[in-house]
């Protein structure tokens, strides 16, 4: 059968090939590609809280976030994300050590955005902001309809079906790719990193000091620049290449009052990494 | 801010190998990755034995029904320690025709395409019920699995892998979701260390496949893949399972001499 183009693509249709043809099949995947898709948050911004980057500075680099966080909800829908930072790196450096598969770090490793989802829990309490998760999502709508924000635990629920890394047993979708996700299929307005540095630099500024600012690149610009260290994890920037909806990110200091509200209402204050062509 | 870090960092950081590093630096944590630790088989002797949803399941008392009892032998008989995982079949197909129509996103889908292989699941565990064969959610096979293969051997669970809304956006499966049984079992069978991948097909699946083909190979192919595609892709990376075996599950005996070596055997390379 021919696959209609520019047209609505009906049930019937997808019905056929659906029955007829292995998932792999690329007539499918295009069908697929061309049905109608309906937005599920689309008013929504996702925000990633560093783990290392700002959790892990406590109440210094936290509660003033925290403060421009209730501000900002009262005009943006927040769903909140958090890191892990260096309890999670103590983790896994153990768990390499004692010879652990990636599937026991990457179940390891979400506890401890967990633990930092519960600290910022408790910080948000008091303004009504719930901590919902990943296997209670349905509820996302009502706790945002309710409140304004809501808080998640950055980890994507792999666990022991994390996919291996090229090398080494770190998991190669931790707590960005986590947050990401949860935009990308929610059709989410925007993502937001919010880290302790402005964005990208051709090194990592802390150790290296001719370390020089990098406004706005595309994923595979920065791929091809092989820099020692990326701002963002690799596998996410691969996911954001391949996006259908949430094709640009930005990452910017939060240790810098008011750039989170200014990024929130849309100002280019960071790095912003984007897919790049068309989708 | 373009400063080196020379504030204190006292009671920021907890002290080890990676300390301080962003963990995207591939010859920093390289370096400070131990080298000459072996990794672990979690379960050397487990088997994974994954039931294809529309080739085996759906066929119901024909198919499955003398199938369960070639199992039912294997498991009173002793000698294997199996986890069964099982495929979404035709109804899979149907939610995700119902799902795409409605403008579901890939992560909606894959979720609800999972249900469908969970149920399967609760279906074959059922009829292995008697010889203390259970059905195990994700976070219990992931956390309890030995404790329910020293109770008995065998266990049942979910193909699909618990990616859900945390599917991957992939431009070639348009919307439709690519982490499935397929590569669900094989992620999984090679955290455990398993030391046996079997995919129970039909002889129509099978059908021209030589007795060892590698995954290279088949993905050149033109046609329908007697697997999914990202299960063959992944074969290569993964630690542990260096080949997989299809097997034939509507001849009586094609899993047995599937689980002796028979078969068809996929290579990584």
């Amino acid at each position: 059968m021919s696959v209609p183009t520019g047209g609505s693509v009906g049930l019937a249709e997808l019905a056929d090939l659906l029955s007829s043809r292995s998932l792999d099949d690329a007539e499918l995947a295009l069908l697929s590609d061309e049905a109608p898709e309906t937005p599920v948050l689309p008013d929504v911004s996702v925000l990633k809280i560093g783990g290392q980057s700002l959790m892990d500075r406590g109440r210094s680099a936290v509660l003033p976030l925290v403060e421009e966080i209730v501000a900002a909800k009262a005009q943006h829908r927040l769903l909140i994300g958090t890191g892990g930072g260096t309890r999670a790196r103590h983790a896994y450096a153990l768990a390499a050590g004692l010879g652990l598969p990636t599937g026991v770090l990457s179940e390891i490793g979400s506890a401890v955005a967990g633990q930092n989802a519960t600290m910022l829990g408790y910080l948000l309490a008091k303004h009504g902001v719930p901590i919902v998760e990943p296997h209670a999502f349905a509820t996302l709508p009502l706790q945002l309809a309710d409140s304004g924000a809501a808080i998640f635990p950055g980890m994507p629920p792999y666990g022991m079906w994390q996919r291996v890394p090229q090398e080494g047993v770190i998991p190669p979708y931790r707590t960005d790719a986590g947050c990401y996700l949860v935009a990308e299929t929610y059709a989410c307005q925007q993502i937001i990193f919010v880290k302790d540095e402005d964005g990208l630099y051709t090194a990592n500024p802390k150790n290296d000091p001719s370390a020089t600012f990098i406004p706005e690149i595309t994923v595979d610009e920065l791929l091809a620049r092989e820099l020692p260290d990326l701002v963002l994890e690799r596998g996410m920037l691969e996911l954001l290449r391949d996006a259908r909806h949430v094709r640009s990110v930005q990452v910017v200091n939060g240790l810098v009052p008011g750039n989170l509200t200014r990024a929130l209402a849309g100002e280019h204050v960071g790095t912003i990494i984007s897919a790049g062509g068309d989708r | 801010m373009n400063r080196p870090d020379h504030e204190d960092r006292k009671g920021r950081d907890v002290e080890s190998a990676f300390v301080r590093q962003t963990l995207l630096d591939r010859n920093l944590v390289r370096s400070a990755e131990p080298d000459d630790v072996a990794p672990i088989r979690l379960l050397p002797w487990l088997e994974v034995v994954v039931l294809g949803g529309s080739t085996i399941v759906d066929r119901g008392r024909d198919v499955l029904v003398p199938l369960v009892e070639e199992l039912r032998g294997l498991i009173t008989g002793g000698d294997h320690r199996m986890l069964l995982l099982t495929g979404a079949g035709v109804r899979a197909r149907h939610v995700l025709g119902v799902g795409l129509d409605l403008g579901l996103p890939a992560g909606a889908l894959a979720g609800l395409a999972a249900t469908e292989a969970e149920q399967n699941g609760r279906l074959v565990a059922s009829l292995l019920a008697a010889e203390g064969v259970s059905y195990l959610p994700h976070q219990t096979v992931a956390g309890q699995l030995p404790v329910h293969l020293a109770a008995a051997n065998a266990a049942v669970s979910n193909g699909y892998p618990p990616y859900g809304v945390h599917e991957f956006p992939t431009p070639s499966a348009g919307r439709l979701p690519v982490h499935r049984t397929d590569t669900g079992a094989l992620l999984l069978a090679d955290a455990f260390g398993a030391q046996r991948l079997v995919y129970v097909r039909d002889a129509a699946t099978l059908k021209g496949l030589p007795e060892e083909v590698s995954a290279k190979e088949l993905l050149y192919r033109d046609g329908n893949l007697p697997i999914d595609r990202l299960a063959l892709e992944r074969l290569g990376l993964a630690r542990h399972v260096r080949s997989l075996t299809l097997v034939d599950g509507t001849t009586r005996g094609g899993l047995t001499g599937g689980l002796d070596g028979a078969g068809v055997t996929v290579t990584a390379d």
